[in-house]
């Protein structure tokens, strides 16, 4: 914000016969504090069912990695590849999608990779086209127990192009698994999956 | 002090006056007026006889002198009567008080004791003070040491005010400073020239008003049923709310929510509300005894201005014509050969929004003359070509969002005011965040700026300071009202100084007068200039403004006061409205 005058010298004005606009203070509220929103929060999964959405179309914000689900508190962890090696009946290979809501929260979805044969398994499969079609179009998907795989439905309205956040992959991938990845067998995760304790 | 190059002087400047013939409503009468040169300390006395020979003030009030005074406009008042031109410059110390401790929490308010106190600075007393005025009140004739004592008691302001003036000379924000001593002198316009009322009315009104709350009970409560004699019982409107289905607010202690506000909100919902409400509203709000009319049968009282956190002025309701029930302002009339025009900005608040936000899709909407059907249109609820016309179902709920917005409702509010699911009200909102984001990043940082800086500003200098109060409603709020506060004050400046005669400035509209063969050129340059005043607080975006114009014989009418207006004057056969 400009400093109102308190000095004297500029005060040779008088009050009249001025030009108003030079007096006027910009309402630039925050300017000088330097506020700015943190990343805090990226969840992890497959979006809810109401939930319209858009996957970033560049390939640079997708993050291939090893992923271990604990469904019973649907929770993901991220596994290094060595101590992936040790436990690949539990993990799989998956690219996380950056992706983002209409209320502009930033989340990441895990689409499982295709086998060491080259298939994956048809919801994987249409997950991965709702993926794809996410990066054009607001949708949103629902599961369909029928056809073994999501149904789309896309947003007719003319909605405006998502407001991405100004961070990269890792940066996502980072805040999404902060204390999530795991790098040893130690791991409580591992343990009790692997039904040690 | 010749840095401020006010080569011909600065004058600290006090009146004391008094109503003419004693009555509220009348101009002042000069009294007498002391007059310090600062810093040099000469000072000048002047009595009533000695003012009534001088067609110009006793001291330079040219471009190159500075005068100073505690609340102008009384003491431009006193310049009016006597005829005398007013000064170029005119620092007022109490509009600066004011803006460097608005927010505050002032031990002893903010007239001149509470300032001097404020600084550590000495002063008399106000129980000398009070007795003084009330000498001053009797209107004289008063003797040679009563007019002494005038004299030494007039000069004991003036002493504080140079006192004053040294302590606070260097936090006065100087340019916007003056700007706020040139409205004190278009005030000062106004209030001489007040509101033209039908007195004739008004007096068939005061003769018959303790009758007529009977009737009025009489006739409107048949239809409910809860008033005793003239007490409003909360249970029986309980148990008319049940029997009508109508779902009313509730306060945390479950009892019915009675407050105005609610009633009035309530009043837009339910129409079979708004009868009860009027009639609510005129029992308590009626005070015409305290309405002050001058001999000239005008309505004329201090607009107070600055009073208010926003800046803006806060006359008093049961002195101001404008102040208490809206059915009353059918008392406003031109006089045989006048009319008058009520002269509004279009959706001011919204307005000022877009502008000062740079939300390029919010100013979109303003500029479509609909914004409220355009924010429709720009969140894709309706089609590009709706009108109000084929979607006023759909308008009327955008519109209610948006001034849920402005007011800072929340979705529970909002689908009380629209009469709809509180899942529509929370998908309104959540569509305005997401049409105006801008906006709202601009929104927030006020907040931010309100939080961690611990004020906030308007255009021209008017500010409040938030750390002892934080409301994220009222600080989100802040900019719209205090830039509106702005935009009529320059408005007020650029009319009066055109020679447009503004009778009284209202919220965001201003009421002028001016003969019928001139009304029309009027109206013209007072949009004209309310546009300018638009544009100078808005970097160059502009506001619309509507014109609701009276000639004589007509009278003013709100339209939400028509009924009650025609309800009051069939009971004392007066004057009805069509």
């Amino acid at each position: 914000m400009q400093n109102p005058t308190t000095s004297k010298e500029s005060a040779t004005i008088n009050s009249v016969g001025i030009d108003l606009k030079l007096l006027r203070l910009p309402a630039d509220y925050g300017a000088t504090l330097g506020v700015k929103k943190l990343l805090t929060n990226v969840s992890v999964g497959k979006p809810k069912k109401p939930q319209f959405f858009r996957t970033h179309a560049s390939d640079e914000m997708t993050f291939p990695a090893m992923i271990l689900e604990n469904k019973e508190v649907r929770e993901s962890y991220v596994v290094v590849p060595e101590v992936a090696q040790e436990i690949s009946e539990l993990v799989r290979r998956a690219m996380l999608h950056a992706a983002i809501d209409r209320q502009n929260n930033v989340f990441l979805i895990p689409v499982p990779l295709p086998g060491e044969d080259g298939t994956r398994n048809p919801w994987h499969e249409s997950l991965a086209q709702a993926v794809e079609h996410a990066k054009l179009q607001w949708i949103r998907i629902t599961a369909n127990m029928h056809v073994g795989g999501y149904d789309i439905y896309e947003a007719q309205g003319t909605l405006p192009d998502p407001e991405w956040p100004a961070h990269d992959i890792d940066a996502l991938v980072e805040v999404a698994f902060r204390g999530k990845i795991i790098t040893n067998l130690d791991h409580p995760v591992v343990q009790s999956l692997l039904g040690e304790i | 002090m010749s840095a401020l190059n006010f080569s011909d002087g600065i004058f600290l400047v006090d009146f004391e006056f008094h109503p003419a013939r004693g009555r509220e409503g009348n101009p002042p009468i000069p009294v007498c007026i002391v007059v310090r040169e600062w810093p040099s300390g000469r000072t000048w006395h002047y009595w009533q006889d000695d003012l009534q020979q001088m067609t110009v003030a006793p001291f330079p009030t040219g471009k190159k002198a500075l005068f100073v005074a505690y609340y102008a406009s009384a003491e431009m008042d006193s310049f009016h009567v006597l005829g005398w031109a007013p000064p170029a410059n005119v620092l007022d110390l109490f509009t600066e008080f004011r803006c460097l401790t608005n927010g505050l929490r002032l031990a002893h308010g903010s007239g001149l004791l509470g300032a001097l106190m404020h600084y550590g600075l000495p002063s008399i007393g106000s129980e000398q003070k009070d007795a003084m005025r009330d000498l001053i009140l009797t209107g004289g004739p008063w003797s040679f040491a009563e007019q002494l004592a005038i004299l030494d008691y007039c000069e004991t302001d003036v002493a504080a005010l140079a006192n004053l003036l040294t302590a606070m000379e260097d936090q006065i924000d100087w340019p916007r400073a003056l700007l706020r001593g040139r409205y004190m002198k278009a005030v000062s316009r106004v209030q001489i020239n007040g509101v033209p009322l039908d007195v004739a009315a008004l007096g068939k009104l005061q003769a018959n008003w303790n009758a007529i709350q009977d009737q009025l009970i009489a006739e409107i409560d048949s239809d409910y049923g809860v008033y005793d004699g003239r007490t409003f019982k909360a249970n029986r409107w309980e148990d008319y709310l049940v029997a009508n289905d109508i779902p009313w607010p509730r306060l945390e202690s479950g009892r019915l929510d009675m407050c105005a506000a609610t009633f009035r909100e309530m009043a837009r919902t339910y129409i079979e509300v708004a009868p009860i409400r009027e009639l609510r509203s005129a029992l308590s709000e009626m005070r015409l005894a305290n309405l002050h009319v001058g001999d000239d049968e005008r309505n004329r009282c201090l607009l107070s201005p600055f009073r208010a956190r926003t800046g803006r002025n806060q006359p008093s309701n049961s002195k101001f014509i404008f102040g208490p029930s809206v059915w009353l302002r059918g008392l406003i009339r031109p006089k045989p050969g006048w009319g008058l025009a009520y002269v509004d900005w279009s959706q001011q608040e919204f307005g000022i929004a877009a502008a000062l936000s740079g939300d390029p899709a919010m100013m979109a909407a303003y500029r479509s003359g609909d914004p409220y059907l355009a924010f429709a249109i720009q969140a894709g609820a309706v089609p590009k070509t709706a009108t109000k016309k084929t979607h006023e179902a759909e308008r009327e709920q955008f519109k209610a969002c948006v001034l849920a917005v402005q007011y800072g409702m929340g979705e529970a509010s909002l689908a009380a005011r629209i009469n709809q699911p509180v899942a529509r009200a929370r998908q309104l909102l959540e569509l305005h965040r997401r049409t105006y984001r801008k906006f709202w990043k601009w929104s927030d940082s006020a907040v931010d700026e309100a939080v961690l800086g611990g004020r906030l500003w308007a255009g021209f200098g008017w500010q409040i300071h938030t750390r002892d109060e934080i409301n994220d409603r009222s600080l989100r709020n802040f900019p719209m009202q205090a830039n509106g506060a702005e935009m009529l004050r320059i408005a007020c400046i650029l009319l009066t100084e055109a020679g447009i005669r503004v009778c009284a400035p209202v919220h965001d509209a201003l009421l002028i007068e001016a003969p019928l063969d001139e009304l029309d050129q009027a109206i013209a340059t007072t949009k004209s200039l309310m546009q300018e005043a638009s544009r100078i607080v808005l970097d160059g975006f502009e506001l619309g403004s509507d014109v609701k114009e009276v000639r004589y014989p007509d009278r003013y009418m709100d339209k939400r006061g028509v009924v009650m207006w025609n309800k009051v004057m069939n009971l004392i056969g007066g004057p009805a409205l069509t």
